[in-house]
């Protein structure tokens, strides 16, 4: 077992800033319950640090930016994370720093990252390293790596600054004797328990963690409990060290935070472009597939707009995701500046060998070309615009079809579940039966009606309130145009309902 | 005389023309939209069965032209103008390709469609809103290949000139069949179309009249006896 622990000391700032402009110098500071808790570089160079009362900060610095804490979005910038991560393995644990703002700086928020089963995969250890933080550089998440044989090892490891610079230039793991090194020399406030238990250690003159490890182990037990002697055998890799393991939700969001808000469509696709190349990495990664995007333009106080762009097939190009998009963002007038671009898969689906096959071995490849073709219509047109029929039961000719969504039609290709009739039925049908005028006993509809079959009678529904009960019959107009007619049998009136077209 | 035989010779005349100021010509003649009477065996000769035999009959490719636009004049409906080319629609949908109907006038009822064999699964309903989107996804579906056979009817607007070319060009590309249904009244004016029929009803038949075939000729009359089964007789009314 190798884990990576990722601290992320930053995250109550990141989450509120990360989409500023790169070269932001504004001073910013995140405060809770009156206290700054973090704050931007610009504002530690005035000395705004953690701890400070929110007075003294604006004493300090008249122009300093103050956010309030969003732990919920910290929450889900976490879980972003983990997710990320979980393409680079498939045994990820995602921990929530202390809520409490005091302990902030002293537990934030960190990812444990099993590598031992995939460093093959990735290239070596020092090239998944580098990608990771890469990566997390790319995003403007500010980390901390430690990697040790358990997760509390490599938690204690990642506090530890000498640890971190061999991390940085290493190639291969340690040995466990150089993992015992590493542990033995920390000090020992870097061990993951409260603070009462850490001045209790000071206090008996314990500095390092190898004076801890000198003490017997009854000894320990006897002042500092039960939990301890078990977090002690974690982290010395005597106990196994479970951590809770996360199963990413089979959805994506992700959202651009934009300074200064755009007032174009055009401009949108430049982030679009980013949003949809980080979607497409995830998908490829884990073998899912997205039915659909859903793009958020938040207009701030002003609601938002939602887009969506609906996909017929797997898809995994940006460029035609982006075309797509494209085509659907031409169709929006913004109603205000967008403040904020989001990216909404609701439910990502596992991308089956069978569907791969399709696009494959299709024949002719006109499947592909349909597929692109709906797409593309879809985009432009709408949703609602699209749609196919399929047949219904039903003893009323009004509901014996009904519309179809194109897209499952187009994977469904065998045969009609249902046998259709075998009297003859008019390809046109009205969308709602047409009143006949009738003037002694002769029907008129753009002149005298002549009938020339029927009746047929179509009695449903007769055990309801609503009983339809109709004698249909086929009746040519003088101009040779041949009608589907009925007569309902409750009001005795005529109306026209189909064309034989 | 082939395709390649035919390139042969036209190369072989160009080179005889080189540095001649017949030039322009070449160009002109390299033209999508202009038909030429030798080039003639370019086109496809075998069209898709009309499912009426006497209809194959007359027309030059036996069938409707593949790849281009085949306008249908009809001022009444209820004449058998649909089951004119449902059989082909029908074909369509067998061959697995998909066939679009854009803004009919009526529901298309699902029925009668699969009584005449239309795999219902292939066939797409388009509702553009507006001449501009339903002529561009008119486009658009005749050129993507995607499509078999696209069926669209003329609305309160009357295409320009133009824009019935594109469609024709995008029906070639596409290699699609391409139905519009247009009223009576535009016989008079030229259209860029394939073939144009006129269509109406002498009470009991559907009566044609072949107005312009590319590549054939043109004046027929042909009468298609409607279904038996809607105007037989058979039960006393009333």
């Amino acid at each position: 077992m190798l884990w990576l622990c990722i601290q992320l000391p930053k995250l109550p700032l990141e989450a509120l800033t990360r989409a500023h402009r790169a070269g932001d110098t504004a001073p910013v500071a995140v405060s809770q319950s009156n206290l700054i808790i973090e704050s931007n570089p610009a504002a530690s160079a005035l000395n705004i640090e953690p701890g400070l009362s929110i007075a003294t900060a604006c004493a300090y610095c008249p122009g300093l930016q103050l956010l309030e804490r969003d732990t919920e979005r910290e929450a889900q910038l976490l879980q972003q994370l983990a997710q990320w991560a979980y393409g680079f393995t498939p045994v990820v644990s995602p921990r929530t720093g202390n809520p409490d703002s005091k302990a902030q700086s002293e537990s934030p928020a960190c990812l444990f990252l099993e590598l031992g089963g995939s460093l093959k995969a990735q290239g070596g250890l020092a090239p998944l390293l580098q990608q990771l933080g890469k990566e997390l550089h790319k995003m403007r998440i500010t980390h901390q790596m430690g990697l040790g044989h358990s997760p509390s090892a490599a938690h204690l490891l990642s506090q530890l600054p000498e640890h971190r610079q061999w991390l940085a230039q290493t190639s291969t793991p340690p040995t466990p004797q150089q993992w015992k090194q590493w542990i033995s020399f920390a000090p020992s406030k870097l061990l993951d328990c409260s603070n009462k238990a850490i001045a209790k250690l000071y206090a008996c003159g314990i500095k390092r963690v190898s004076q801890l490890l000198a003490v017997p182990l009854s000894e320990v037990g006897n002042r500092f409990g039960r939990d301890f002697i078990n977090y002690l055998a974690r982290l010395n890799g005597s106990r196994p060290d479970p951590v809770p393991g996360y199963q990413p939700p089979a959805e994506f969001h992700s959202e651009l935070l934009f300074p200064s808000p755009l007032d174009n469509s055009e401009q949108l696709l430049f982030p679009a472009g980013r949003l949809v190349r980080e979607l497409c990495r995830q998908l490829q990664r884990r073998q899912l597939y997205s039915p659909a995007l859903y793009w958020v333009l938040d207009y701030g106080s002003r609601g938002s707009e939602e887009v969506n762009v609906e996909l017929s097939r797997p898809l995994f190009d940006p460029q035609r995701l982006i075309a797509l998009t494209k085509l659907q963002l031409e169709r929006v007038k913004l109603k205000e500046p967008v403040q904020a671009l989001a990216l909404r898969c609701k439910q990502l689906r596992p991308l089956e060998t069978k569907m791969l096959r399709e696009d494959f071995f299709e024949e002719g490849g006109s499947q592909h070309e349909s597929y692109q073709l709906i797409d593309k219509l879809r985009a432009r047109l709408g949703h609602q615009a699209l749609s196919g029929i399929t047949l219904k039961e039903s003893y009323l000719p009004e509901q014996a079809w009904t519309s179809a969504d194109s897209l499952s039609l187009q994977s469904k290709r065998h045969g009609h579940q249902l046998h259709p009739l075998s009297a003859p039925r008019p390809s046109w049908l009205l969308a709602r039966p047409d009143r006949i005028q009738q003037r002694e006993h002769s029907l008129f509809y753009d002149g005298e009606l002549q009938l020339l079959q029927g009746p047929e009678r179509i009695d449903g529904y007769w055990w309801q309130h609503h009983r339809h009960a109709r004698d249909y019959y086929i009746a040519r107009g003088p101009q040779g145009s041949l009608y589907w007619v009925f007569q309902d049998l409750t009001s005795e009136d005529w109306f026209l309902h189909g064309v034989y077209s | 005389m082939n395709n390649a035989e035919n390139l042969m010779q036209n190369k072989q005349l160009s080179e005889q023309a080189a540095g001649q100021p017949a030039q322009p010509l070449q160009q002109l003649l390299t033209r999508p939209d202009i038909w030429q009477l030798a080039n003639r065996q370019r086109q496809p000769r075998t069209g898709i069965s009309t499912g009426y035999r006497g209809l194959d009959a007359l027309l030059a490719s036996h069938g409707w032209p593949r790849g281009a636009s085949t306008e249908l004049l009809v001022d009444k409906a209820g004449i058998g103008e649909i089951n004119l080319i449902l059989p082909a629609l029908a074909e369509m949908t067998r061959q697995n390709r998909m066939v679009i109907l854009i803004n009919p006038p009526h529901i298309p009822y699902a029925p009668a469609l699969a009584q005449a064999g239309v795999q219902l699964e292939k066939l797409l309903l388009l509702h553009p809103r507006g001449q501009r989107d339903q002529l561009w996804a008119a486009e658009q579906a005749l050129q993507s290949g995607a499509c078999g056979a696209l069926v669209s009817w003329q609305g309160k607007e009357v295409l320009a000139d133009k824009d019935l070319r594109r469609l024709q060009l995008a029906a070639r590309e596409g290699d699609c069949l391409h139905f519009h249904f247009r009223p009576g009244s535009s016989a008079s004016s030229p259209s860029p179309a394939a073939l144009r029929l006129q269509l109406h009803s002498d009470g009991e038949q559907l009566a044609l009249q072949l107005l312009k075939q590319l590549n054939g000729k043109s004046g027929q009359r042909l009468h298609l006896a409607r279904n038996p089964d809607l105007t037989r007789r058979d039960q006393p009314l009333h």
